[in-house]
């Protein structure tokens, strides 16, 4: 169980220092992919694009240190919730936007796939609030 | 539990600051409040002051980009219909009004429209030098009151 917790602590945590650094690398490149689901106010697009990097890259470290785990755990998981929600909502509205999920490298469109890889994710970070300690 | 989610919360906030103070350091940094939409770079807007005098002075060839149809039914007096549509059927009609210094004025209707901008590049790609778009044009046009007239071209 320790080995298993170890490994996917690094995963999850690993996937999201990934996922933040490939957008602070290009902020205004994320940006635009926010602006392309258009759920937020437009004022607000590059508040969110200037933050959310590192409200990913900061848990994610934690976790791969093991500091914080749960809490880290937790601020993953609720983002996760939202991603799922504005991917499903995207393509509920017929949009084809690139997904943005890690920066504009990879350039991912957005499809049930994706909603799949959250998922998957998901399920991660609920295995360490529930298994972890701290 | 309790613990858990304000710490969580902790680590979310840490992380917006973390953001905006790197965005603040970095030489990619980009403007906290979102810069307005920019459908055309602000040259190649004209502003109604100016266009109604080129108007007044006969000057500028006033080019309505809607649809045939929208045209028929009423347009900026003198203007000439050339939708972005049917550029390519309904451009030999106009180019004989044209030189390629000529001021051109491409108007369509409502601000997000973007007719006229397609209008205005397709002739700047023909080499038209001059051609500027008139935001909103046939609404503002109307509420200055300014003439107007329907059917076919002048």
């Amino acid at each position: 169980m320790k080995w298993l917790n170890l490994v996917l602590r690094w995963l999850l945590g690993g996937f999201f220092v990934y996922a933040g650094v490939a957008k602070i690398i290009d902020p205004a490149g994320f940006a635009k992919n926010i602006a392309n689901y258009q759920m937020l106010p437009h004022d607000y697009v590059n508040l969110l694009a200037i933050t959310l990097p590192w409200i990913e890259v900061v848990p994610g470290l934690l976790l791969m240190a093991g500091i914080w785990r749960r809490p880290s755990a937790l601020a993953i998981a609720g983002m996760l919730v939202v991603f799922i929600i504005a991917i499903g909502s995207a393509l509920s509205r017929g949009l084809n936007i690139n997904c943005g999920c890690t920066g504009t490298v990879g350039g991912a469109t957005i499809g049930l796939t994706k909603i799949a890889e959250n998922i998957g994710w998901f399920a991660m970070a609920i295995w360490l609030i529930w298994k972890e300690r701290d | 539990m309790w613990r858990m989610v304000q710490r969580a919360v902790v680590l979310t906030l840490a992380g917006a600051v973390l953001g905006l103070v790197a965005n603040a350091v970095s030489p990619r940094g980009i403007p906290y409040r979102t810069p307005p939409k920019v459908v055309a770079p602000p040259g190649d807007y004209i502003p109604f002051a100016e266009a109604r005098q080129l108007w007044e002075e006969g000057v500028a060839v006033f080019l309505d980009a809607r649809s045939h149809a929208d045209y028929m039914a009423g347009h900026i007096a003198n203007a000439f219909s050339l939708p972005t549509d049917e550029f390519e059927a309904r451009y030999p009609e106009v180019a004989g009004m044209l030189a390629p210094d000529s001021p051109i004025v491409a108007y369509c209707d409502g601000a997000d429209c973007d007719l006229s901008h397609h209008l205005a590049k397709r002739l700047r790609d023909l080499g038209f030098r001059d051609v500027r778009i008139l935001k909103n044009g046939w609404t503002e046009w109307r509420k200055a009151a300014l003439a107007t007239s329907t059917g076919a071209q002048p």
